[in-house]
């Protein structure tokens, strides 16, 4: 800045007031001065357009990646991807008949008949018998014929003749995926014949297995956009409630949950839980099968002397049922959130907490009042289970796992509702099978909604910068959708799950990409805040000074 | 000149015993002054030239733990010294050398007379000067010198070059100087922008000295040249020293990127804390400009008193430059005085030397309260700093319109002593 008052000071002409006045004019400058002062003003102005405007133009300059914003759109408005889950259902039958084929063909027909939701259909197909299966039929096998023991079948339908009891009638195994049918050799419908007994049975068996699954696809549908809806089918309000309470009830989905033991106790006792093998006996073995869907990271800890929170009402003695109880509405502060170390998120993704609360003997029993239960769900959080041990003496100061085991089943259990899981079929594989399906869909859905609105994002937000590494999540967002739609069509769904997910975490990435964010509240009007306080006062004399040299060169001239 | 002898001698003996008394009776005041920020910049600190060291007689990059930023060649000197921990001796030693050298190259710059009578100008108030020696002792005991002096900061070192080049450019003396110029940038960079001033008053110098002009262009060429080559062969010698090219980011990088926003007596940390990010690099690049933009406009308006463009330059790096400290402050402030000519044309010495005061004493009290006590807040030393930098400013600007005014005084004589007024 002492610069500029140097520029302007050359130009003081050597003018007195007192000379100014019995002279008018000052004396002329000497053409020395002159050629220096314009050489001064001049590598100001170099300085500025040479190196200034080149470092401006580069620095403020917005890199946009480029992004495939119609595809974008269109994966958004459901128009590339029309979500459909043509679930295979292989039969296995005693015996590879033309009969076999018929039933099969029958019962096709019927299930046809009473599906009402065309997105989700069944399709059944003769297996082979691992047992007798052998290379040559595997070479002639053509699209009606599948392996038995193929990951990709929803269900196996083995059909077994007896001679006893009422037939037909159906055993689900529950933990394989696996309908056991039991038949009278007479009730297999002869080629002649339309309709027979145990294809109808058959039919309505599969339609009953996969209504709830049917229902959830139908209501994930709804709730999208309009473009799925037109082919949804309509839920009675009855069923979307009751979807809605489930949905609602369980955590939002995401890649890796972490669940968190804890044992709380009011006392010195119990200082120690044998909850490292409990959670092997009882938990690991859920978890294994939910790898396929999410993963999971586990920690426990005990807090000892762990008070309720003041604001809630102690338990009460009931003489009638000789136990402490609590009221249900005191429930909700059971927890106390203030003072009991329960993290709310410890490493990435959501905590699932379950606590195990063991009373002081004094107070064991410990119920809930209105019916007598022990352990309660807290919706898209955890579970509580109070643990009321059968000692009348003190309390253990160790747990073990006999001890845990019904605190581990109630946790198994609501850890199946808080993951969504559906409460029917009562085979769990077939309910896990649902839930990847449901799950492929809602993040399907969810990815394009995602890039839907990047897409969106990059078009109302012109100043905002797009690294390329978000063209390039982006882009890997579309190919896997595009696998995983694919997956889908082709009945796939533990590989449709798969892409789905990498999908979705490649679109939360390119979204939430922190580059991007910065500038988002920084309207264009802020530049001139930015700039002019510093910039303003610098241009103005170097302005200045151009103009008046300009000025004098021109009258010169 | 006995007598002259005589009294160098003594002042610089004063001198050397003043801060060997420092040393030794106040152990604790080296690692308290190299802790200060008003002291020890992240460029310049003696702490962190501690760390480089001992990674470089480890055998591991200086410049890994991301603490060192100074040049290479420093760390086989400093490794030679003892460990400052165990005898701090030599080190102190060495840099009371180092001061006592800045302050007879002081010396010399001010014999010279080129503050007043330069080849093409000679101001009306030429008698008017102090005599070397009292320069000379405006340095030694000026309390800024003396703490960077006792906190072992590494811009001691560049001041000294920085004088040398001044003192050897004004005798003429052409290989000195342009080896003394090199080393100062090599150390600190922004010394590069005194070079053509320099220049010139090496060419003033080397015309007197011989009375025949020497060709202009072959004379820039071949100082230019030489220059480059000095500047090239000491960072051959670093990249050799270090094994890698790696230094420059680590030392210059750091100057022009701010990427260590320590508090510091400049105007630059605190706008770069508060600056949008995807601003940053723009006025990084605006800042820099802005400093450096002086360099040509005054080398052109004032090619009459070069001496004075270097001496202004060196106030400009004490304000504008990313991490300044009292070093620099310190350099300007002992220039200032060898134009004792222009003083009586100056209007606001007053307003400057107390707004220094001023801030001398409460910088230290506002950082204090800001980081130790918490009863203040990072605006506190800000505001300190700015007007730190406007007392600055104000000598600057004074001492500029003092200059013009004084060549005023020689193109139109009759005007002498009479208020002037733009037109």
């Amino acid at each position: 800045m002492a610069a500029e008052s140097e520029q302007t000071f050359s130009e003081t002409s050597p003018a007195l007031q007192n000379a100014v006045k019995s002279s008018n004019q000052p004396p002329p400058e000497t053409k020395e001065s002159l050629w220096l002062r314009r050489l001064s003003i001049l590598s100001f102005w170099a300085v500025v357009v040479f190196l200034g405007l080149p470092i401006w133009l580069k620095t403020t300059a917005i890199y946009r990646a480029e992004l495939p914003l119609q595809e974008m759109t269109e994966w958004a408005e459901g128009k590339v991807c029309k979500p459909v889950f043509p679930l295979r259902i292989a039969v296995e039958a005693p015996d590879v008949s033309a009969d076999a084929h018929h039933l099969l063909r029958t019962t096709q027909h019927a299930l046809d008949d009473i599906n009402d939701f065309s997105a989700h259909h069944l399709r059944l197909m003769l297996a082979d018998p691992p047992l007798t299966a052998n290379a040559s039929q595997q070479v002639v096998s053509d699209g009606t014929r599948i392996q038995s023991d193929d990951e990709d079948v929803a269900l196996l339908i083995r059909l077994i003749p007896v001679e006893t009891g009422t037939t037909p009638r159906s055993h689900l195994q529950p933990f394989s995926p696996t309908l056991d049918v039991y038949y009278s050799p007479n009730q297999i419908p002869s080629q002649s014949s339309t309709g027979s007994t145990l294809a109808t049975f058959l039919a309505q068996e599969l339609h009953s297995l996969f209504a709830e699954e049917q229902a959830q696809l139908a209501h994930l549908l709804s709730t999208i956009s309009g473009a799925h809806a037109a082919k949804v089918k309509a839920l009675s309000p009855e069923t979307s409630a009751q979807l809605e309470r489930q949905s609602t009830r369980a955590l939002k989905y995401a890649p890796t949950y972490h669940l968190t033991f804890s044992l709380f106790s009011p006392s010195y006792a119990p200082s120690a839980w044998d909850i490292e093998t409990a959670l092997r006996t009882y938990i690991s073995p859920l978890l294994e099968s939910f790898s396929g869907i999410s993963n999971f990271t586990v920690d426990t800890q005990v807090q000892l002397y762990a008070t309720f929170a003041p604001s809630v009402r102690q338990p009460e003695y009931d003489e009638e049922t000789k136990a402490w109880t609590l009221r249900k509405e005191d429930l909700s502060g059971f927890v106390n959130a203030a003072e009991w170390p329960l993290s709310p998120s410890i490493g990435k993704g959501p905590t699932v907490n379950f606590i195990v609360y063991v009373p002081d003997h004094t107070q064991s029993p410990l119920l809930v009042n209105e019916n007598a239960g022990n352990s309660w769900l807290i919706p898209q959080w955890g579970g509580v289970h109070i643990l009321n041990l059968q000692s009348e003496s003190d309390t253990p100061s160790a747990l073990t796992t006999e001890m845990l085991a019904p605190a581990m089943h109630t946790f198994s259990n609501q850890l199946i509702s808080l993951f969504g899981l559906p409460q029917s079929p009562a085979s769990l594989p077939l309910r896990i099978s649902t839930l990847e399906r449901v799950r492929a869909a809602s993040l399907i859905f969810s990815a394009s909604s995602t890039l839907g609105a990047l897409a969106q994002v990059y078009k109302k937000l012109p100043s905002i910068p797009v690294p390329d590494n978000v063209a390039q999540s982006t882009h890997r967002t579309i190919v896997h959708l595009q696998q995983a739609c694919d997956f889908l069509r082709d009945g796939r769904f533990p590989s449709a799950l798969e892409h789905a997910r990498a999908a979705e975490v490649e679109a939360e990435k390119a979204f939430f990409e922190r580059s991007m964010v910065g500038q988002v509240y920084f309207p264009d009007e802020h530049k001139v805040a930015v700039y002019l306080p510093l910039l303003g006062p610098v241009a103005v004399p170097l302005v200045m000074a151009a103009l008046k040299e300009l000025k004098s060169i021109l009258k010169r001239g | 000149m006995t007598i002259d002898t005589q009294q160098k001698l003594l002042l610089f003996g004063a001198a050397a015993a003043v801060r060997l008394l420092l040393f030794t009776v106040f152990p604790a005041l080296p690692e308290l002054l190299a802790g200060r920020v008003e002291v020890s910049t992240p460029v310049t600190s003696f702490k962190r030239l501690q760390e480089g060291v001992f990674l470089y007689t480890h055998n591991v990059s200086p410049y890994d733990g991301g603490v060192y930023h100074q040049a290479p060649l420093l760390l086989p000197l400093f490794s030679l010294l003892p460990n400052p921990a165990y005898a701090p001796l030599a080190t102190n030693l060495f840099y009371t050398a180092v001061d006592l050298l800045s302050a007879n190259a002081l010396a010399h710059v001010a014999d010279s007379g080129f503050a007043s009578v330069t080849r093409l100008f000679a101001s009306p108030r030429k008698e008017l000067r102090w005599s070397s020696a009292a320069i000379a002792a405006g340095f030694l005991f000026n309390p800024f010198t003396v703490a960077t002096c006792i906190a072992r900061s590494t811009s001691a070192l560049t001041n000294l070059f920085v004088l040398t080049a001044m003192a050897k450019a004004s005798h003429g003396a052409s290989i000195t100087f342009v080896l003394a110029a090199a080393f100062a940038s090599y150390l600190a960079m922004h010394p590069i922008l005194l070079f053509p001033p320099l220049l010139l008053l090496l060419y003033d110098a080397r015309t007197l000295k011989t009375k025949t002009a020497p060709d202009v262009s072959s004379f820039v060429i071949t100082h230019s040249l030489g220059f480059a080559a000095a500047i090239a062969a000491l960072l051959s010698a670093s990249a050799a020293l270090t094994g890698s090219w790696d230094f420059l980011a680590a030392t210059y990088g750091v100057r022009l990127l701010l990427p260590d926003l320590t508090p510091n007596v400049g105007l630059w940390w605190y706008f770069f804390i508060e600056m949008f990010d995807s601003f940053r690099e723009f006025f990084l690049g605006v800042f820099w400009l802005h400093a450096a933009s002086y360099m040509p406009g005054l080398t052109i308006r004032l090619n009459k008193q070069p001496l004075f463009v270097a001496c202004t330059l060196t106030g400009v790096f004490a304000i504008f430059t990313p991490y300044p400290s009292i070093a620099d402050a310190a350099l300007y402030l002992s220039l200032v005085p060898m134009f004792r000519h222009l003083f009586p044309l100056m209007r606001y010495t007053f307003l400057a030397s107390a707004s220094i005061l001023y801030t001398s004493f409460l910088g230290p009290a506002f950082y204090h309260l800001w980081v130790y006590a918490g009863s203040g807040n990072a605006n506190f030393f800000y505001a300190i700093t700015l007007v730190w930098s406007l007392g600055l400013s104000i000598i600057l600007g004074d001492s500029l319109y003092a200059a013009l005014r004084d060549e005023l005084d020689v193109e139109r004589p009759e005007l002498q002593g009479k208020e002037v007024r733009r037109i």
